[in-house]
């Protein structure tokens, strides 16, 4: 059988490579992996990302003054946002009041009120990577994808 | 020690323990990736953080396991670039990563699967054998003399073993695959 290590020496030095690499891997990104399961439990609908204007520009509303639009979709409901310069302004589709909470990855989570309309205005804009948890009369929960502005 | 797909079920049925194994199997990763960008301190924790609540929220879509390596790698790649390209809005993608960088690119994923791999083997090692392959890590140089004094073991028994324990760690399952490669 041929491979990577026919000679002892081959293989010792790519294990030597392998294991001291790993060894130099600061521990805290370890610990920050290993607590990112906390939102495992989290039980609620994903809404994905499903158009983002930094990755499309071209499909930009020129009218907005929005510096980004983003449109998450879960199969109940649809969580549109757009960025403006000191805010995340969105509407929820189907139209209908409920509770919007911002969670933020370093742990800050801020509650909206969504009114009847659907809209929602969050300020001071969210800063680094965050999630939108959705909470309506009627139906599940919907937690939007992670992203950052 | 069970492999990434069994990892990947149990962590989905909520188990902290499994997913405490991904993590320690692939933070080499995430970490040998941010390394190729040369991102500060701050910034590999920022992509590291992604990475993992990323990979949380994937969990109970992930089809194959076996993807996983390929997945934590471009995902990483893509938020090392992401927060590159924030920095340097007039950077293209191309004068950070090279065009062609793509063959070199899948030749040093490999090699990084393949040490996952000779690491989890390793790990499964007698302490004895993994004592001795230590101290035969540190330097060619190291005498059979210093290290037979070290962990009390004959120096003419030190060449044997060394060769048992590459043996044992060679039949390791998880190295199977790469073993029958090229």
């Amino acid at each position: 059988m041929t491979g990577f290590w026919d000679g002892d020496d081959q293989l010792l030095a790519d294990l030597a490579e392998a294991v001291l690499a790993a060894r130099e891997v600061p521990l805290r990104l370890v610990d920050a992996g290993k607590a990112a399961f906390a939102w495992h439990t989290v039980d609620a609908e994903l809404a994905a990302l499903a158009f983002d204007s930094d990755v499309e520009p071209a499909a930009m509303r020129a009218e907005t003054a929005a510096l980004r639009a983003m449109t998450f979709v879960a199969s109940h409901a649809t969580i549109e946002v757009e960025v403006t310069a000191d805010a995340l302004l969105g509407q929820v589709a189907p139209p209908r009041s409920g509770e919007l909470l911002v969670r933020q990855a370093d742990g800050l989570v801020r509650t909206v009120q969504v009114d009847a309309l659907g809209w929602f205005t969050i300020r001071p804009r969210p800063t680094g990577l965050f999630r939108l948890e959705l909470t309506q009369s009627t139906g599940p929960r919907v937690l939007t994808a992670w992203t950052s502005l | 020690m069970p492999d990434v797909a069994e990892l990947v079920l149990r962590a989905r049925r909520g188990e902290q323990a499994a997913w405490d194994e991904i993590v320690e199997r692939f933070a080499p990763l995430v970490w040998a990736v941010c390394r190729r960008y040369n991102l500060s301190a701050a910034d590999t924790d920022d992509v590291n953080a992604t990475v993992w609540l990323r990979l949380v929220e994937r969990l109970n879509t992930l089809r194959e396991a076996a993807a996983l390596p390929g997945w934590i790698a471009t995902t990483t790649r893509n938020e090392c670039l992401h927060l590159l390209r924030d920095k340097k809005k007039q950077i293209s993608v191309e004068d950070i990563d090279g065009p062609d960088e793509r063959p070199e690119l899948d030749a040093w994923l490999l090699m990084q699967e393949r040490h996952i791999a000779l690491r989890v083997a390793f790990r499964e090692l007698s302490e004895r054998c993994r004592q001795l392959l230590n101290l035969l890590f540190a330097e060619e140089t190291v005498r059979y003399a210093t290290i037979s004094a070290q962990i009390g073991v004959p120096v003419g028994s030190i060449g044997p073993s060394r060769m048992r324990c590459l043996d044992t760690l060679r039949g390791n399952p998880a190295l199977a695959a790469f073993e029958e490669e090229s």
